[in-house]
């Protein structure tokens, strides 16, 4: 096979040295080769680098061949390659797109500028553009604006305006992380048919191994700016020889089950819910139905907009909407407790939620954190209360010692456990997590979820999981339930 | 700490350093100088230019300018700084109260500032001052209550984020009462905000009471503010400038130090994101 894109020594300099490279790296037609690594490793830094895109205060060094013509990085023909021969599909699409034009002028501009096709001709390209992406209703959906478009259809025009001025080589950062897993799966099948029909090459960043397995041919593991390992996706993740690949493929494995306890009391019991926002028109929920007795946990799985997280705002109690049926929390019913009583049920009440940045307050110390719960039910001396706090976090797998920092020292995975000691200080019985491991990478995920599992066996709590993720459902919960558009479906 | 360890802009500082050095002569200088008393007249010094003895001039009834100014700018910052506190508790209160509730009450509560800031307020101002007796106190409520609008506006806005931050959420689940998330997680990250929008809402503050100082309706004789200073100053125009000249000098760079500080802090506390999201969003783009 004939290289369609060969770079050889590429670097990526800042002002405080090296940040990736040198490194080496060929595509051949229609192929695919995955550049995966954790945060931080240089992979999108890479991709941007041969756009000649680099943020400013960065430069590229090392030699760039296309189709068999070589030229410098970063030099005066490096920015006419850009949508011509090297098509970019970035990560966000709400973001890569004008939120006030049309989609379709926008992906026909590209056209008149880089194609420099007239504007009727480019706007019958759009809508051949449009089915060859499999966007439905081409001509209408042209006329809609960004916000118009469903997430999926978003990322199928961003490949509609990659592809526009004929490319040869696709460069996808992160195509999918703002997508459902399902959703995600139909853009790769797409790219995966564009790479056959078009005969496109297609370098894809990806920090998600189990779609590097089913899309890519090979696979380079990126660490710090430098490559680790590479080779053909099969072998490599078959048999990773490194320590660092080894550890990547070992966290992408489904994590292990976390059983329950049986025949636990009754903790939470959830009749004929049904919850409608003030001015929706149709129920964000409705006539939902579940049961979770003490030591089990119940995976709540559904798409974005199935109404998962309203379920768990209203069964914390929330909800600002209209609710109707039934909430029994340790048999009270919490619909009709006045309010304070509902105060003092927050006692057997934990929640830890999904953005491990916005959980915890960015103004208070750690430990403060952690004892808030105590404080707010008036529960202890300070003194006491710091000493608990301090003990809650040595049980999350949190340092005691860096009890009196601030949030933002520490990484995400450590502070959704600080987020869950805050939720177990009063010891409760009952436990909400909405999303609470979909912001962490797999490795924290994996402990995350173990973390939890412990939690839920240890203190019998009865354990709402609500998430998107078929794997994390699995591993915790002793049973699911399944959610579209707002009513329980059959698993 | 959670407020970013970056240096202050060098404009903003220079700012800082105006402004304190102006506290510092105005409450200090009198006596350092050993200045007469800025209400004596001294019948044989009328309308004397600047000179060794005056270093400012005198006025009409040879009062020492560089006195009278001094202690115009006592009042006229002392006047901002406690009116500016006045707004400051109504504004950080009401906005974060507003923002918080939500749903009806939050409309109610932002229908009246919009009702409250369509009123001309600064006529009410006037004949508030006009009806009743004169003092410094209704002074301060009067314009302590014309600028603390705008504060609750931006107060309110983002406390309504706030409301729905994950970190609230907890605390509500946990049972937290509404005084409780108020003060322990509202007011706390809302003052870096109201903090900075005070320093665009002091010079207003001064400004306001020097309108009404030149106006005639500020402080009464023989007190001074630098609004009236600049009042009996612009009557002598065209036989003795320098005391227009003088008390304008010191309002105008008061207030530009008050602006530039102003626009300086909001830049350097990045008041819009919260400050433990965005070094690290930015981290990946900048150091991988």
């Amino acid at each position: 096979m004939s290289a369609l894109l060969a770079v050889e020594g590429l670097c990526i300099d800042g002002p405080a040295g090296r940040l990736v490279g040198p490194l080496d790296l060929r595509l051949a037609a229609g192929e695919c080769v995955a550049l995966v690594g954790e945060s931080g490793s240089g992979k999108s830094l890479s991709t941007l680098a041969l756009l000649d895109l680099l943020p400013p205060g960065l430069s590229a060094g090392g030699t760039l061949s296309v189709q068999g013509r070589a030229l410098p990085l970063g030099g005066p023909a490096h920015a006419a390659l850009r949508g011509r021969c090297i098509g970019w599909v970035p990560q966000d699409p709400l973001a890569a797109l004008h939120p006030l034009r049309r989609v379709g002028v926008q992906v026909a501009e590209t056209l008149q500028v880089v194609a420099g096709l007239d504007r009727r001709a480019a706007r019958r390209r759009v809508l051949d553009l449009f089915d060859e992406v499999h966007l439905p209703d081409a001509a209408a959906m042209a006329r809609r604006h960004p916000h118009e478009l469903s997430g999926g259809q978003r990322q199928r025009v961003l490949v509609a305006l990659a592809l526009a001025a004929g490319p040869s080589l696709l460069l996808a950062d992160e195509p999918t992380s703002a997508l459902d897993p399902a959703l995600a799966e139909e853009v790769l099948d797409l790219l995966g048919r564009l790479r056959a029909g078009r005969g496109l090459g297609l370098l894809l960043v990806s920090h998600d191994l189990g779609q590097v397995a089913r899309h890519a041919d090979r696979v380079m593991v990126l660490r710090e700016g430098d490559v680790v390992e590479a080779g053909t996706t099969g072998e490599l993740l078959a048999a990773p020889q490194h320590p660092y690949s080894r550890r990547l493929v070992e966290a992408a494995r489904p994590p292990a089950h976390q059983p329950g306890l049986d025949g636990g009391e009754a903790g939470l019991r959830v009749d004929g819910l049904s919850v409608r926002y003030r001015g929706a028109a149709q129920p964000a929920v409705h006539g939902v139905d579940f049961a979770v007795p003490r030591g089990q946990c119940l995976a709540v799985l559904g798409a974005s907009g199935s109404g998962k997280s309203t379920i768990a705002r209203a069964v914390l109690g929330l909800v600002p909407g209209v609710v109707g049926g039934r909430i029994d929390i340790l048999g009270q019913d919490l619909l009709a407790l006045p309010p304070k009583r509902r105060r003092a049920l927050g006692r057997d009440i934990g929640a830890v939620f999904q953005d491990p940045f916005a959980s915890l307050d960015p103004r208070m110390r750690v430990a403060d954190i952690v004892a808030e719960p105590l404080r707010i039910h008036g529960i202890g001396t300070p003194a006491e209360r710091r000493a608990r706090a301090l003990e809650l976090l040595a049980s999350v797998g949190v340092d005691p010692a860096s009890a009196d920092r601030y949030p933002h020292a520490f990484s995400g995975g450590q502070r959704q456990r600080i987020a869950i000691a805050r939720a177990m200080a009063c010891g409760p019985k009952l436990l909400v997590c909405d999303e609470a491991v979909s912001a962490l990478d797999a490795e924290h995920r994996n402990a995350v979820l173990a973390l939890l599992g412990r939690l839920k066996r240890e203190h019998g709590l009865a354990m709402v999981f609500i998430t998107h993720d078929h794997d994390a459902a699995a591993a915790l919960g002793d049973a699911v339930l399944r959610l579209d558009a707002g009513r329980a479906v059959p698993a | 700490m959670p407020v970013a360890a970056r240096p202050l802009p060098p404009l903003a500082r220079a700012c800082l350093l105006v402004l304190g050095g102006m506290l510092a002569v105005v409450w200090l200088g009198p006596w350092l100088l050993g200045l007469p008393d800025p209400h004596r007249p001294e019948w044989t010094a009328l309308s004397q230019a600047p000179s060794a003895a005056h270093w400012f001039g005198t006025d009409a009834i040879g009062r020492d300018v560089l006195a009278r100014v001094l202690a115009g700018g006592r009042l006229s910052l002392g006047i901002g700084i406690l009116a500016s506190a006045v707004a400051l508790v109504l504004g950080l209160g009401y906005g974060a109260l507003a923002g918080y509730l939500g749903g009806r009450w939050e409309r109610a509560m932002v229908r009246a500032l919009d009702v409250l800031s369509a009123l001309p307020f600064l006529l009410l101002v006037i004949l508030l001052l006009t009806l009743f007796e004169r003092s410094l106190w209704l002074l301060l409520l009067a314009i302590g209550g014309y600028v603390w609008i705008d504060l609750a506006r931006v107060v309110r806005a983002e406390a309504a984020r706030l409301r729905e931050a994950p970190f609230v959420l907890a605390a509500r689940a946990a049972g937290a009462t509404t005084a409780q998330v108020l003060r322990w997680h509202l007011l706390p990250n809302l003052l870096p905000i109201a903090l900075v929008y005070l320093g665009l809402i002091l010079p207003q503050v001064i400004l306001v009471e020097s309108f009404l100082g030149f106006l005639g309706l500020g402080v009464d004789e023989p007190a001074s503010s630098w609004g009236t200073l600049l009042a009996e100053g612009a009557q002598e125009l065209d036989h003795a400038p320098w005391t227009l000249l003088f008390p304008a000098l010191f309002l105008s760079l008061t207030l530009g130090a008050f602006q530039f500080l102003g626009d300086g802090l909001r830049d350097w506390l990045d008041v819009r994101g919260d400050s433990g999201r965005a070094p690290a969003a930015a981290a990946p783009a900048v150091a991988p």
